[in-house]
């Protein structure tokens, strides 16, 4: 208990601080997500997206950005990257790749899927992986539905079958969930007991909502709110033993003060011993080895009863 | 002309003067020997049902879910650590979704209180009356105990016929207060909440349906500070203090973090009265009970 389609997607509870390991005896994992989407609405990235000084910008000065202030401070991201994203800037995404970085898929065009009938959602799934395969020169591990700046919701679009379709689709992970501040499963079939790894997610941590968040212009500047939440979450989860995940774009945190602020929290961080710098693929892998689903996910039937006149 | 102005002046000062008869407020609340103000942690396990309830997308339902699986037990963590109870109000579906937490925060010696059956109230008379008693049974299946107080948007006759003698919504007065659904009616507790002390209010993006424009995530730092200060004012003022999370928020690590720094400030002080919302209520009813009317 509880196991209950509609409301929730995992087990009852999550696993207790005392219970985690990481390999080699690391305290805290640490996973960097960048996400290369230039997409802000749910028809996914747009030649207009394309045609902008932020997606000029996010390719290439503040990617560079970015890149340094990761390089010196020794860590490794992985890259969230739609199918057209990878096409477009297939040079740099494989330097990412050969530097060290994992590339993992954020859909067609990052698009929001939920309206999609299966079928075209499976389609569009397999030429992403296929894409991604032939630039980065290995198919794709994770997959990602990061938000854009005008969803509704903090939290990523994805369809009733996404997940299911992760899984057929051979995807070790979906790279972002909010059910959890660890990695979870996400169970796609009670009955088989089938699941999909999921790399935990939240907005607090994510720059794009406190970075001239929603619009250039008319939007908040807050990127101060963001680094305290940075800072705070990394202290607790360190005390703790669990994980601490940040998602940065780099036309959002490539900028001027804002890399800056990167650059001091990112020193702030490494001043911690102990820390497992991940990407989301050996995270997966070493999931899958210390906490696999069949000793871990412990569902039990639900106890759930439809009544008249109650949601069911 | 000028006469029909009168009587909108009229009809306005009427409806205000009926709103007013409505409520009654406990002037100078009496505490127990050495207390200077009361502060009540309520905890809203509403988890994803409300996310469910507005059709909301599968990634707003697993945002919810956190509150379940991770939050409602780092909260008892936390006020096991403190030493001080609290008040979870529960909706009844919660009780097929996590009644080990439910049942953990009962055997901790918090109170669990209602919060509706499905994060809703329907407007047939019939069905919320279903509704509650089902809620209420919930409940008290889990808890051993029949829950008297409720965070709703129920009928107020009802839930004094059930045996509920407070309600925590609304923020008339500082204090707690009295409220008649209509003169003359029997009154019922209110414990006020402020939405300025309401985890949500700075935390959870789109709260409430707002739109991307309208959004004030922010960082624990500046919300210690709010609600220091609203503490402190009421501190000063010997007054009462209802501080609202939700699992699903503050269940956060960094929350966790920034609540265990305020709590520990709050009993820095002395006369800090930490109590559960039964607590309070029975108090008020006991040394301050309505007056007739």
């Amino acid at each position: 208990m509880p196991w209950k389609d509609g409301y929730t997607i995992s087990d009852e509870q999550t696993i207790a601080d005392a219970d985690l390991r990481w390999p080699h005896g690391h305290r805290c994992c640490v996973c960097i997500v960048v996400d290369l989407s230039v997409a802000n609405g749910p028809e996914g990235i747009r030649a207009a997206d394309l045609k902008s000084d932020a997606a000029e910008f996010g390719a290439h000065d503040g990617l560079d950005q970015l890149l340094a202030v990761l390089r010196r401070h020794g860590l490794k991201a992985t890259f969230a990257v739609p199918a057209v994203m990878a096409r477009i800037q297939h040079r740099r995404v494989r330097a990412l790749a050969d530097e060290g970085h994992e590339i993992a898929a954020e859909g067609f065009r990052h698009e929001d899927v939920s309206r999609l009938d299966r079928a075209e959602e499976a389609t569009r799934l397999a030429l992403t992986t296929e894409i991604l395969g032939e630039v980065v020169g290995k198919r794709p591990a994770g997959w990602f539905s990061l938000p854009r700046r005008d969803d509704p919701f903090a939290g990523g679009a994805i369809s009733a079958h996404t997940i299911g379709l992760l899984r057929e689709g051979g995807y070790a992970y979906m790279g972002n969930g909010l059910a959890d501040d660890i990695p979870h499963y996400w169970v796609t079939d009670f009955s088989a007991q089938q699941a999909l790894l999921t790399l935990p997610y939240y907005y607090h941590f994510d720059d794009l909502f406190f970075t001239m968040f929603p619009a250039k212009g008319t939007g908040l500047e807050n990127p101060d709110f963001l680094v305290r939440n940075w800072r705070q979450e990394f202290e607790a989860q360190y005390g703790r033993g669990r994980y601490f995940h940040m998602v940065l774009h780099p036309r959002g945190s490539g900028w001027g003060h804002r890399v800056q602020m990167l650059d001091d929290f990112l020193a702030f961080m490494r001043g911690f011993p102990g820390l497992w710098n991940a990407t989301g693929a050996e995270v997966a892998a070493w999931w899958q080895q210390a906490f696999p689903a069949h000793t871990h996910l412990r569902l039990e039937p639900s106890v759930w009863k439809d009544y008249p006149g109650s949601l069911s | 002309m000028s006469q029909a102005l009168r009587r909108e002046i009229d009809e306005l000062a009427a409806a205000a003067q009926t709103f007013r008869a409505q409520h009654q407020p406990i002037a100078n609340l009496a505490y127990p020997a050495g207390t200077r103000l009361a502060v009540n942690l309520t905890v809203d396990f509403d988890a994803m049902l409300l996310r469910r309830l507005m059709n909301e997308t599968p990634m707003q339902l697993a945002k919810g879910e956190f509150g379940g699986r991770v939050g409602i037990w780092r909260l008892l963590e936390l006020f096991k650590s403190h030493q001080v109870k609290a008040t979870i109000f529960t909706p009844g579906r919660i009780c097929e979704l996590y009644p080990r937490a439910v049942q953990a925060a009962a055997r901790a010696g918090h109170e669990v209180g209602d919060h509706m059956w499905e994060h809703r109230v329907p407007d047939d008379p019939a069905l919320e009356r279903d509704h509650l008693t089902k809620a209420t049974a919930a409940l008290e299946r889990l808890t051993g105990k029949r829950p008297v107080g409720t965070r709703s948007w129920h009928t107020q006759k009802l839930l004094l016929e059930l045996g509920y003698i407070y309600n925590s919504h609304g923020h008339a007065y500082h204090n707690p207060y009295y409220v008649r659904a209509a003169p003359g009616e029997q009154p019922l507790l209110n414990l006020p909440f402020h939405y300025a002390i309401d985890d949500a209010m700075f935390f959870s993006f789109a709260w409430l349906g707002s739109g991307n424009a309208a959004q004030r995530i922010t960082d624990p730092d500046r919300v210690f500070a709010l609600w220091w200060n609203a503490f402190w004012q009421q501190y000063c003022a010997g007054g009462y203090l209802n501080v609202v999370v939700h699992p699903f928020v503050s269940g956060r690590a960094l929350r966790i973090a920034m609540l265990d720094r305020l709590i520990a400030r709050m009993k820095s002080l002395p006369g800090v009265w930490f109590c559960t919302c039964e607590d309070i209520a029975r108090h008020c009813l006991n040394v301050a009970p309505p007056a007739e009317v």
